[in-house]
């Protein structure tokens, strides 16, 4: 028969996990009076598996502690949370005694450094690291027998930490001592060499985790005679030797890595310097982050006076480093490097380095420290907490965030302690595993389950990951206006200051502007506080973050008394976010966003970002005109004004990658095919005497019209009951109304006629007859080659078909004859040498240089002129179905075609993206820096990226011209000479 | 770096140096020098110093293209031949636009590029370069040819010659710029020397180099001669190659040894020559970059004119040395078709590029070329597989056009550049009535 200490069901619900191995253990130890410890205990298995086996190997010692009913507790409470602690005990039962005292709160600093000065009183080399990491180790285990015992852990984070820092200081104190007595060089020499360590990062800003690297810089000077390179040299033996003392192998493990790489030039730089030499190298030399890593500095070890003067010294350069050129693009650059250098698939369970980890907290409090504490002092705090603090005291962050914040970085920072505290290792990784979830819970105490803990982890990174716009962007609204939260109030210089550091020009501009946007009690003053922070930073992250906050402002200013346009700011982020980014990238949007601010309602759903299909715009200009029957002028200026938008719409798709250069070129096309539909209706209807009809050409024919590109027509007709006489004036009259009632100066809509028969020289309209009388005549190879592009789109349909079938005739001849080839590919090389602007880089020259836009049309036309007749997929407008039919028919192989393919693409999209960029039609790629940056983003390539595109364009149009030359002018005619 | 900066102030300070020469080459190899004070150094580390970028693209540059050039501390010097009188000093440049991105067109840029891209790999890649040059009387033709300061040959030793006074002098002063030199002799053409610089990695070689052209010129001044590095001055004597010794090191390990291998050669070792030798047609318009160039290449003697490699075959264009046993770290190849006129940074680059090419794509190396190849006829040659490297400029730039490996490795700036100038330098060859159709033709037709 076997007597239960407790039931398997009472042992479940104690936190037991292996029951029935449990339940024998529990048997073996055989103290029922310990039971409720371990039900407060971390793993109660693993801290009962522990002391039955500690117990076993070390039974005096074990049974004293189990015999102190507190003590008892404390050892379970250790052993459940830190097998690393077990371990230690295990090799150290002797040390087990230090649990019989409990400690009320962390000894401070001097308590700790004269203990482990005294644990090496007298000893040497191994035996006294051994006896100093001992010593540490022991001070170690009492302080988490502390910390897990807090009624609110939370609350004891940074006590905790703040132990840590100075237990690790104390460390290293023993450590030099050591090292002092052991380098090789005269005992005088070494009393005068002052040695001191600086703490950095976490140990510096006194809020040391229970096992990281720590930081350190070393500093020496000579106190006396001695010269300063024999101090450095006899400094950089101690240091050595110190950082042996900490970590060495020994018979007692070493206790962390300290990390002396934040030093002046990194790995490469000396060890040790002297502090004039730190001094010369940070006025000269150091990066923007280096003096971030410096606000953490502090006198931690060795010579406290000397450390003192380092931070003296260096503080005044810390709080002047914001104002360097750059200063926050470097400080950002280089936090994505360490951000980059996360394995994929750590990113979602790292505490510290993910988003909403750790470092977003420390990077925002740190970025606003050093903004801010150029001018006021009393934002020079090293810690985080006591920074978050100070920062909403002195009114540069709200106190609520500030007291949010607080708490989410002791939430994140106590499951750090946990985790490492567990095995005594140097992690930041979230466990996956639901066991060691759930343990990790029990030993927070925060959240009974894993399930919960997760949710909360989940939830404070979530406000974390708002954390820098709240924190850095939203206070720049107290500047110009009151906040609700009181507490707040930067200065007009303050907000200044952050703009310029995040990249505004002209940060007072911007701050007029802000002014204006949210000054005030209006319901869009008081959205607009609220929204203007998060936008700030979008705008922050564009190509032009002036001109876009500039024209947010106009947009508001037309639509901020509409119900819907705050509103869809306001609950619908995403909307808030491509409007900011549409509004830095491009002039051109920005525009006719002030003629029709509407718009930015399709920015909320995506469907209405795309171009609308033509029998839709068809049907609009119909209506529009039968809306305004008889007043001819104000169904133009609707028509003109359904373009604009429609332009608008295919803009914002472009610059959105919704839509691809092949939909931008068709929708183009089809808009202004629709204005010119509505336009020729207001002049001509059916059965007044003569038949008309509107012929695309060129771009417009293919359908690949850009922004801002002419739209080359020619225009036919066909008498129809008037006399011959009588309809061509009828004809011209209709050209020239329809020249008046499609004008718009803002985005020009130029109808060009210069590929008509004869040139300039050559009738604006001609009749059907006409064009067939010149066509058998006259006929010369270009007008062959332009009328490819022919393509009937507005107007009567019978002419219209009419003069397509007389088009094929000339374009799609049954032979085509040698000459006439010839006189095509001499044409194109005349074009090349002539018609390139005067001083044209032709390898940057979008349309007509090497490999671009002409060279594929070229190339594609003259299969079209050669194969047309009998080849169907060749008879299209379109230069890539052409292309892509050429390919079909075996004319083009498919890899050449390719590469002409993407040079084709590659151009149009670049002119494109300059078009959006400035506003102004240009075909040069530019080869200013900033231009072509701007230009790079508008086709997705991530910022910074001017050299690649420029390098991507030479590429993909060189390999196009290679297979242009082949294809076109032929394989050269001779051979290179032989040897 | 920040330690060598300091130097470099520093040294200014107690030297006393008036001027500081920046250096930066040209895409033709051309040394370019701009001089500052001593107070614009620091600004100029600091920031990079603003010049016209175009600069560096040769003869053909159009447009003024805004640049800075930014002192490489570690190739910090002081000119010995400017002696005590405003001490000089120079560096070597790396060139940036204005925006910080490393220019596209600099030559030492795309070393640079392609030595990172091995490194990424885990290969440095080491050089050493045997440069010949002639001395000549002076710059001024005599009848028409240019005129040697003596006619000795191989190694000869000329008693009291200037040659030997001038080595000396040109070996003393590379010392004094930290250019360890391995050897120096007289070559086998009239006034004809050779000096051959210890292997270091390809960027210092590369900065050597063009160090070593300018103080061989230098000493020429000084000792009233002419130095010029020009691939074959003369008809009838040999031309002036800079054959150079190349090895990959995967870190300590020279990647180019195995014991147990064919001439020692690692397998490696045999595919970076097998892409050496499949990629030399395209490259040699760089490392033979004049039209000059290609009278050395067709010249006879040892021209490596043929694309074969072997060992102790003077003819082929890559040679795989003997190495002293237990000396693997010395393993390496020679490439024997470069010129003394060729821009060694982005004729290492290519090089490099080639032979890692044959790396990365495993390509085998062909048979060892036995014989000597100028002896074989032509359907000889073509039945063992030898093909032949461009007969010339015009042959090898249009061999290059149609090279990604080249393009890829210059980048398409440089690249584009190199084309430009050398079919500027066909052209305007190609319009040249030489003596020789004069005397041949003229009174015969």
């Amino acid at each position: 028969m076997r007597r239960s200490l407790a039931t398997l069901t009472e042992l479940a619900r104690l936190g037991f996990a292996e029951l029935e191995s449990a339940s024998a253990g529990l048997e073996e130890l055989d103290m029922p009076g310990l039971l409720p410890h371990f039900a407060v205990a971390a793993d109660p298995d693993q801290a009962l598996r522990a002391v039955l086996s500690l117990r076993e190997s070390a039974p005096p010692e074990v049974q004293s502690v189990l015999d102190d009913t507190d003590a008892a507790g404390r050892l379970v409470q250790i052993l459940g949370a830190s097998t690393g602690l077990g371990d230690f005990f295990a090799r150290r039962p002797e040390q087990l005694d230090v649990l019989h005292t409990v400690l009320t709160s962390p000894p401070g600093p001097d308590s700790y450094d004269s203990d482990l000065l005294q644990s090496v009183d007298g000893l040497t080399g191994e035996a006294a690291w051994v006896a100093m990491r001992v010593r540490y180790r022991r001070h170690l285990a009492q302080l988490a027998a502390w910390d897990l015992c807090q009624p609110d852990p939370l609350a004891a984070v940074d006590r905790v930490a703040a132990a840590l820092a100075d237990l690790a200081g104390a460390a290293l104190d023993a450590a030099i001592l050591v090292a002092r007595n052991e380098v090789a060089f005269p005992a005088d020499d070494v009393a005068a060499t002052r040695f001191s360590i600086i703490g950095m990062g976490k140990a510096g800003a006194r809020e040391l985790n229970y096992l990281s690297d720590v930081d350190v810089i070393f500093v020496v000077e000579s106190d006396g005679d001695l010269t300063d390179d024999r101090a450095v040299q006899i400094g950089t033996r101690i240091a050595m030797a110190t950082m042996k003392g900490i970590n060495d192998l020994a018979t007692e493990p070493g206790l962390w890595e300290v990390d002396a790489n934040l030093r002046p030039e990194g790995k490469d730089g000396a060890l040790v310097r002297t502090l004039d030499s730190h001094v010369a190298y940070y006025e000269r030399w150091a990066k923007s982050w280096e003096f971030q890593a410096l606000l953490k500095a502090r006198p931690l070890a060795g010579d406290r006076e000397l450390g003192q003067r380092y931070v003296d010294a260096l503080a005044p350069m810390v709080w002047s480093s914001a104002s360097r050129e750059n200063f926050v693009e470097s400080v950002q650059r280089m936090r994505e490097r360490v951000t980059a250098n996360i394995p994929s698939g750590e990113l979602d369970v790292q505490l510290k380095l993910g988003p909403g980890g750790l470092r977003d907290v420390e990077f925002t409090v740190q970025l606003l420290q050093l903004v801010h504490g150029q001018t006021d002092e009393d934002v020079r705090q090293v810690a985080s907490l006591p920074a978050l603090v100070a920062l909403a005291e002195q009114g540069y962050i709200g106190r609520v965030e500030a007291s949010e914040f607080a708490l989410d970085y002791r939430f994140l920072r106590l499951l750090e302690h946990r985790l490492q505290l567990s095995r005594l290792r140097r992690t930041h990784l979230m466990p996956t595993d639901p066991d060691a979830l759930r343990i990790l819970a029990r030993s927070t105490g925060i959240a009974p389950t894993a399930d919960k803990l997760i949710e909360q982890w989940q939830r404070t990174k979530q406000a974390v990951r708002r954390l820098h716009e709240r924190l850095f962007y939203r206070p720049l609204l107290s500047a110009v206006a009151a906040l609700p939260d009181g507490g707040i109030a930067l200065s007009t210089g303050q907000a200044e200051a952050r703009l310029a550091a995040i990249g505004f020009k002209d940060p007072r501009g911007a701050l007029k502007h802000i002014g204006a946007l949210t000054v005030g009690v209006s319901r869009r003053a008081i959205i607009q506080r609220a929204l203007l922070p998060v936008m700030l930073a979008w705008l922050a992250e564009g190509a032009d973050p002036d001109r876009g906050l500039l024209a947010f402002r106009r947009l508001s200013e037309d639509l901020g008394e509409t119900h819907w346009f705050l509103r869809m700011l306001r609950d619908s982020s995403g909307a808030a976010e491509r409007l900011t980014q549409v509004l830095s990238a491009s002039k051109f949007v920005g525009d006719i966003f002030e003629r029709i601010p509407e718009a930015t309602a399709w920015l909320e759903n995506d469907e209405d970002l795309k171009p609308r299909p033509l029998a839709a715009l068809l049907e609009e200009a119909r209506a529009i005109v039968a809306r305004h029957e008889g007043d001819a002028d104000a169904a133009a200026l609707a028509l003109r004004t359904a373009r604009r938008r429609e332009v608008l719409r295919t803009a914002l798709g472009a610059i959105l990658g919704m839509t691809s250069i092949e939909e931008i070129g068709c929708a183009l096309s089809d808009i202004t095919t629709t204005v010119l539909t509505g336009a020729l209706s207001l002049v001509h209807h059916y059965g007044d005497g003569i038949e008309f009809g509107i012929i695309a050409m060129g771009r417009y024919g293919g359908g690949e019209l850009g922004f801002g590109s002419d739209a080359d027509v020619m225009y036919v007709y066909r008498p129809a009951g008037a006399s011959a006489e009588d309809a061509q004036r009828r004809a011209e009259q209709i050209v020239r109304a329809l020249s008046k009632h499609t004008e718009d100066l803002r985005i020009p809509l130029d109808l060009d006629v210069g590929l008509r028969p004869e040139g300039k020289n050559g009738a604006i309209v001609r009749s059907l007859d006409s064009y067939r009388a010149y066509y058998a005549r006259w006929s010369l190879t270009w007008e062959a080659q332009a009328l490819l592009r022919a393509r009937g789109v507005v107007g009567d349909p019978d002419v219209l078909e009419a003069f397509e079938l007389l088009a094929n005739e000339v374009r799609y001849p049954a032979q085509i004859a040698e000459q006439d080839v010839r006189e095509v590919k001499r044409i194109k090389a005349r074009v090349e040498a002539e018609r390139l602007p005067q001083a044209a880089d032709p390898a940057r020259h979008l349309k007509l240089g090497r490999g671009s836009l002409s060279d594929v049309e070229w190339l594609v036309q003259l299969q079209q002129l050669q194969h047309g007749a009998t080849v169907a997929g060749l008879r299209t407008t379109s230069t890539l179905d052409a292309l892509l039919a050429a390919v079909h028919e075996k004319l083009i192989p498919a890899d050449e075609a390719r590469k002409l393919r993407d040079a084709w693409v590659l151009a149009s999209r670049a002119r494109s993206a300059m078009t959006l960029w400035t506003s102004k039609t240009a075909d040069v790629l530019p080869t200013d820096r900033q231009q072509l940056d701007a230009i790079a983003r508008l086709m997705e390539y991530p910022p910074g990226s001017a050299s690649r595109l420029e390098e991507d364009y030479l590429r993909v149009t060189r390999l196009a011209r290679q297979v242009f030359e082949k294809r076109f002018y032929g394989p050269p005619s001779r051979r290179p000479t032989e040897g | 770096m920040d330690k060598q900066r300091d130097f470099v102030l520093r040294t200014i300070e107690e030297r006393g140096i008036k001027f500081i020469r920046l250096w930066f080459t040209d895409v033709v190899g051309t040394l370019k020098s701009v001089a500052i004070a001593p107070a614009e150094v620091e600004g100029a580390f600091a920031e990079g110093l603003g010049f016209d970028g175009s600069a560096i693209e040769g003869f053909t540059r159009a447009y003024e293209a805004d640049m800075l050039a930014h002192p490489d501390p570690t190739t910090f010097q002081i000119l010995p031949w400017r002696g005590e009188i405003d001490p000089t000093a120079r560096m070597f440049c790396d060139i940036t636009t204005p925006d910080g991105q490393p220019a596209g067109s600099d030559p030492r840029n795309v070393l640079k590029r392609s030595l990172a891209k091995a490194a990424d790999r885990g290969f440095t890649f080491y050089t050493h370069p045997e440069i010949e040059f002639y001395l000549l009387k002076s710059s001024k033709l005599k009848g028409g040819k240019p005129e040697p300061v003596d006619s000795a040959g191989f190694f000869d030793n000329v008693p009291g010659g200037t040659a030997h006074d001038f080595r000396r002098r040109s070996v003393r002063m590379l010392e004094d710029l930290g250019i360890s030199v391995e050897f120096s002799h007289h070559e086998a053409g009239p006034g004809q020397n050779e000096i051959d610089l210890r292997y270091a990695d390809a960027l210092t070689t590369a900065d050597n180099i063009m160090t070593f052209r300018t103080v061989i010129k230098e000493v020429a001044i000084e000792q009233g001669v002419y130095a010029t590095f020009m691939p074959k001055p003369m008809s009838g004597h040999p031309g002036s190659g800079m054959h150079t010794h190349m090895s990959l090191f995967e870190g300590d390990t020279n990647a180019f040894y195995d014991a147990s291998g064919h001439y020692q050669l690692s397998r490696i070792g045999k595919q970076f020559v097998a892409g050496l030798l499949r990629h030399a047609p395209e490259i040699t318009a760089v490392t033979n970059q004049f039209v000059n160039s290609y009278k050395r290449l067709w010249g006879g003697d040892e021209a490596p004119s043929f694309v074969t490699w072997g060992h102790n075959n003077r003819s082929a264009l890559v040679r795989v040395p003997l190495y002293k046993p237990n000396k693997g770290q010395s393993a390496r190849v020679e490439y024997r078709a470069i010129d003394s006129a060729a821009n060694p940074y982005l004729s290492y680059s290519l090089l490099l590029a080639a032979g890692l090419k044959g790396i990365e794509e495993g390509y085998e190396l062909p048979p060892e070329a036995e014989d000597n190849v100028w002896e074989l006829s032509d359907s000889e040659r073509r039945a063992l597989g030898y093909n032949q490297l461009p007969a010339s400029l015009d042959h090898a730039v249009s061999i290059m056009e149609d090279s990604e490996l080249v393009a890829e490795t210059l980048g398409e700036q440089v690249f584009n550049y190199v084309l430009l100038n050398k079919r500027l330098e066909w052209k305007e060859y190609r319009a040249q009535v030489t003596p020789y159709e004069l005397e041949s033709n003229l009174e015969m037709l």
